[in-house]
């Protein structure tokens, strides 16, 4: 799968273009500051429809604008699509369209664009709290199935008006919320544990290539309550919280409050590891983004913000070799100084200066 | 632009499914019609807010302190239904034989737009109970997530009071194909299916 044409109007400080992006991808040079991570986020934008780095549509709105608007053309082996979106900031109207045609559900058009992001941020999904884990596994689930993103609407729903009821004390609605939850919830319980089980092995087979030394015991689990996968067990589950709940003014369990424990030789990595080995299990789990996404459908593309700034030359190397050996696919890298790209990479390279992308030369020169 | 046409478009505009587009072209519509029947248009519009208001015994709407259906000797005031608006009323008594009586809740339970059971009329609800006499309720609130919340809160509010609590069944649309049918109607469909033979 890649993308053939990408057009933008209003979006972020990227002056108004249309452009059609070479079939390779291409390598987006220019000093910091100057928009690369912007046409990124403008490329990941119709993965999800929303920004990458968790921004509003109201701020990745040109400072002063009105709204954005951005298209993009979508090929694979057999097929062409354009995805599109229309924002208006006054009264925050967002429109998606397929084909120029808005869908019935907004989750019918997530699909036809993948492509998988490495951020600078990324080492946060090691060192961070578990949100950037749980949001982590939506966001590869929902790209997976969709019937995971359905179910994971649905559970949100059911979650916010039970906590709202607890806020406003009425103890007796929050419980009548209680049926989607457990229905929605053990649905998301139990995909996200079939999802770890595939997943550990090419966790640690990612880590192992990455090169990590003695990370052979590397591994992926899932941290929660493991009778939550039984929507029947909920009640029983629910009623036992009930009472902290109630002081909490919040819904205390369920997969809101589950986490994935990465470790290294039985050890969590996020208490123990080193920063290297942290840096390397975060690669090691958006690889398994990768595989996860190219198990449903063509390869999807590529984008790799400063992706290898932070990295020693040998995991550079080894990470680019890794990308290289996946397969063939569209890869879209920014970078600041064109040294600081390891050398199996070779694009066309574009510039990027004040918001504007001007097609620069063929290669990376050595 | 002249005041009294921008107010026009803007009080359009909110309605549902009208934008501001729409909006503008009913004004100049309006705007291009003989005043009489504008005149009348407003003159509805005004008696609407006037005379109508909810019935006091079952918030249905009603230009009447009592509403037709409550008013109704021949109907089974032991059988009450209970909708989130008066529209799906209307549907119910035109679609179906029905011959009980309804309570409108004027919603459903939303917690997180603020709205809870003192902003439904569930003050009617429990004066029914209280006064005696109910042998069904059947809870026909919308198959939402909130619409289904809204019957859980009721059927525990009745559990023990020794009167049958019934919900609409969900299930298969007539005249569809099975193939087009989602996977959770199908499963209720499935739940909820009957004894033919
Ligand atoms: N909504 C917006 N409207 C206009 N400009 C914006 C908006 N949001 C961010 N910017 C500007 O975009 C610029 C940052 O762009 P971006 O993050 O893409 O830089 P970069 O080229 O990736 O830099 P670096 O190499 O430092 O990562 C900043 O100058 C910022 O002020
Ligand atoms: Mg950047
Ligand atoms: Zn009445």
């Amino acid at each position: 799968m890649r993308a053939e044409r990408i057009a933008a109007r209003g979006f972020r400080n990227l002056v108004d273009f249309d452009l059609t992006l070479p079939p390779a991808g291409a390598v987006f040079l220019g000093p910091n500051g100057h928009g690369k991570t912007n046409l990124l986020e403008l490329l990941y934008y119709p993965v999800l429809f929303r920004s990458l780095r968790g921004a509003m549509d109201s701020e990745v709105t040109r400072f002063g604008d009105s709204g954005f608007q951005l298209e993009l053309v979508v090929r694979t082996p057999d097929s062409r699509c354009v995805v599109g979106t229309t924002f208006i900031a006054l009264g925050k109207r967002k429109q998606i369209t397929v084909d120029g045609v808005p869908p019935e559900r907004r989750i019918d058009a997530v699909g036809q664009w993948l492509a998988v992001a490495f951020l600078p941020t990324d080492l946060a999904l090691v060192q961070g709290p578990a949100t950037g884990r749980r949001q982590y596994l939506d966001r590869v689930l929902s790209l997976s199935s969709p019937t995971y993103l359905r179910t994971l609407a649905r559970y949100r729903l059911a979650l916010a008006q039970r906590n709202a009821a607890l806020r406003r004390g009425e103890f007796r609605v929050a419980t009548a919320f209680d049926g989607p939850l457990a229905t929605h919830g053990a649905g998301l319980v139990r995909q996200r544990y079939e999802w770890v089980t595939r997943a550990r092995g090419w966790f640690a087979d990612e880590c192992e290539r990455i090169g990590e030394p003695n990370t052979s015991a590397a591994d992926l689990t899932y941290r929660g309550k493991e009778e939550l996968i039984d929507p029947e067990r909920w009640p029983l589950i629910l009623a036992e919280c009930a009472g902290g709940d109630q002081q909490r003014r919040a819904t205390s369990v369920g997969p809101h409050r589950d986490d994935l424990v990465l470790s290294l030789g039985g050890r969590s990595l996020r208490e123990f590891g080193s920063t290297g080995q942290q840096r390397s299990a975060a690669l090691a789990l958006k690889l398994c983004e990768l595989r996860a996404l190219g198990e449903r459908q063509t390869a999807p593309a590529l984008l790799l913000d400063d992706a290898f700034a932070e990295l020693d030359r040998g995991r550079q190397e080894r990470f680019a070799r890794r990308l290289h050996e996946s397969g063939p696919r569209q890869i879209f890298v920014t970078t600041p100084r064109l040294d600081e790209l390891p050398r199996p990479l070779e694009l066309p390279i574009w510039s990027v200066r004040d918001g504007t992308i001007t097609q620069a030369g063929e290669g990376v020169p050595s | 632009m002249v005041g009294a046409i921008d107010e026009l478009i803007t009080e359009l505009a909110r309605l549902p499914g009208i934008g501001r587009k729409t909006a503008q072209r009913l004004t100049f519509h309006l705007l291009q019609q003989p005043s009489d029947q504008v005149s009348r248009l407003a003159a509805a519009l005004t008696g609407v807010v006037e005379r109508v208001r909810p019935c006091g015994e079952c918030g249905n709407l009603s230009e009447v302190e009592q509403c037709g259906i409550c008013s109704d000797p021949t109907r089974d005031g032991a059988l009450l239904c209970i909708v989130e608006e008066p529209s799906t009323v209307s549907v119910v008594e035109k679609a179906t034989s029905f011959r009980g009586r309804y309570l409108v809740l004027g919603g459903r339970l939303s917690p997180i737009d603020g709205i809870g059971p003192e902003q439904l009329r569930m003050g009617l609800l429990r004066r029914r109970i209280e006064a005696g006499g109910l042998r069904e309720v059947i809870l026909a609130t919308n198959p939402s997530l909130e619409g289904e919340a809204t019957s859980t809160y009721i059927q525990q509010l009745l559990a023990g009071k020794g009167i049958r609590v019934t919900r609409l069944a969900r299930g298969l649309p007539v005249g569809g194909d099975l193939e087009y049918v989602d996977g959770v109607t199908l499963s209720h469909a499935l739940q909820a299916r009957q004894e033919v033979s």
